[in-house]
């Protein structure tokens, strides 16, 4: 199956404010078709950024655009655009069948029979179609909700962590599920938090932090960016003040800090660092008893990326 | 029934797979069983305007209330109004079938009450029947009226039960017998009027006439569908990250 079009989402100098708190501020990207991963930790503005793509919300400054025409107040658009919210719920008291009859009919679908089985069976749930929402678990849940939302064969996908409460047969289903779409000629917008899912699975990523766009493009070039910052690493040693300044004799090291707790190593090329590290030890004969990056976190490399 | 009339469908289910409707079963037999103990001793002690009390001023708002502020604060409250937002369809045809919904079942329920209650009084030997058919009509009327305000309340509010139950007890009950301006947006003086008129009884002194009855309850159900419907036109979806 083929989809016609080749969808676009557009952003243009988007920001939205709830008061005095900024939840985006002054985002543009563009969106073509394939899968795009948006791409930050929990509170930096990813689901903002989906409800106002999806027409849920008003941007308090910018324009939202998906072909062309602008989202909030505009039903029509939802003939283009299928969502998949984060909010698990979804009406307990129907079958799933129900749910995505319910999303065919809304859509005002001819030959509903159908679309709703071929939804169905798209996210493999035919054979619990007749079951209660209520009795599903929390990856059919999900699905549900993913078949509702493409019953009606939708050019644009936009799926606000979808991931979430998948076992791990679950994910590999859904990815490949994903990626079907998207070679269908779909443009698929998702949000994740985890950095391996979107890594296995996106074409391109958008990473957002604190409300802002941190970084933008395929993900190797964002991957390298993240192993190429600085790393700062807590080394304990046999002998740790000797051990301190052999490296800082080092080209890669550029601050070493010595307290009780050992050394602060700080380095600005992460490979490079742990090459030579063993050398130093096994010249000095001084012995390792710990090493740890300190600031491995992705919150750390978010806050990098946006501060760069 | 979901593919042929899908918003209809999914509010019956919604509103009728839960408790709160043997609860409201239960509400609108309180009457029944009240007057046809009574009367089964013999005893007479309801009139024909006594349905105020017994229909109009109790049983009618509290179910009015809970159906109209379930019909959509549940799926606000859920989240579950994110599918029918998301679909290309006009956000009044949402309110509309929402409503017509909640209120089908209030007038359905409170008009049943109405008229049974009558016959129960009738055991005794007087003759309510028409009574209970006039104040059932008049209550179900008003249940539109009154669905469609708690309906546009839960637009608004999270709080709407709570401003619905005031609005009923404060602004109908206390003020409605203390300043008579504000008789003139009251749901429960206009079905009244409305009920009076056609048991017979005639205006009350104090009360609305029917006329003015008839306009109060059409224009508390248009302005409040117009209001809800604004309101969902706009409702943006807040919370996540």
């Amino acid at each position: 199956m083929t989809v016609n079009g080749g969808s676009r989402i557009i952003l243009d100098h988007v920001s939205r404010w709830y008061g005095n708190v900024v939840a985006v501020n002054d985002i543009s990207f563009e969106v073509a078709p394939g899968i795009t991963g948006l791409l930050g930790p929990n509170g930096a503005g990813k689901s903002t950024l989906l409800h106002m793509i999806a027409g849920l919300l008003q941007p308090s400054a910018g324009v939202v655009e998906v072909d062309g025409a602008p989202t909030w107040r505009r039903p029509q658009v939802y003939r283009q655009v299928g969502l998949v919210p984060e909010r698990e719920s979804v009406y307990p008291y129907l079958t799933g069948r129900e749910f995505v009859a319910l999303n065919a009919s809304l859509h005002g679908l001819p030959l509903r029979e159908a679309a709703i089985s071929r939804a169905l069976e798209r996210v493999e749930l035919a054979p619990a179609a007749d079951r209660r929402v209520g009795t599903y678990s929390k990856g059919m849940r999900q699905r549900i909700k993913l078949a509702g939302a493409l019953v009606h064969d939708p050019p644009v996908l936009v799926l606000d962590e979808p991931f979430n409460g998948m076992d791990p047969r679950q994910r590999l289903q859904m990815f490949e599920l994903l990626r079907t779409m998207a070679n269908e000629g779909r443009t698929v917008l998702l949000s994740s938090h985890i950095l391996e899912e979107v890594e296995r699975l996106a074409d391109s990523v958008l990473v957002v932090y604190a409300g802002r766009l941190a970084a933008a493009g395929d993900f190797r070039s964002i991957r390298r960016l993240m192993t190429d910052r600085p790393h700062v690493f807590s080394v304990r040693s046999s002998d740790d003040r000797r051990l301190g300044a052999l490296l800082l004799a080092e080209d890669p090291v550029f601050g070493v800090e010595l307290d009780a707790s050992g050394l602060r190593v700080r380095t600005s090329d992460f490979g490079a660092f742990t090459r030579l590290l063993p050398m130093v030890l096994q010249s000095s004969g001084i012995r390792l008893l710990e090493l740890r990056p300190t600031d491995d976190s992705l919150e750390s490399v978010f806050a990098y990326l946006v501060g760069r | 029934m979901i593919e042929r009339l899908p918003l209809v469908a999914l509010t019956l289910r919604g509103l009728l797979d839960r408790k709160r409707t043997w609860l409201m079963l239960a509400l609108a037999a309180v009457p029944v069983l009240l007057v046809g103990l009574a009367a089964g001793a013999g005893h007479r002690v309801v009139e024909a305007h006594n349905f105020n009390l017994l229909i109009v001023t109790t049983v009618l708002p509290l179910i009015a209330l809970v159906f109209g502020t379930a019909a959509l604060g549940s799926e606000l409250e859920e989240g579950t109004v994110v599918y029918l937002l998301t679909k290309p369809v006009r956000r009044s045809r949402i309110v509309v079938a929402k409503v017509s919904v909640a209120a089908g079942l209030t007038a359905a329920l409170i008009f049943a009450s109405s008229l049974a209650t009558g016959l129960a009084a009738s055991l005794s030997g007087n003759d309510l029947v028409r009574a209970g058919t006039a104040f059932g009509v008049a209550s179900a009327l008003g249940g539109v009226a009154y669905v469609a305000l708690f309906l546009a309340l839960s637009a608004f509010t999270t709080r709407a039960l709570a401003i619905g139950l005031a609005y009923v007890m404060l602004w109908e009950g206390v003020l409605g017998g203390l300043l008579e301006g504000t008789r003139m947006l009251s749901v429960r003086q206009a079905t009244l009027a409305l009920g009076r008129e056609w048991a017979g009884l005639g205006p009350s002194r104090e009360g609305l006439s029917y006329e003015q009855g008839l306009v109060i309850l059409a224009l508390f159900i248009v302005v409040a569908v117009s209001l809800a419907t604004w309101r969902l036109s706009r409702y943006q979806l807040r919370g996540g990250d």
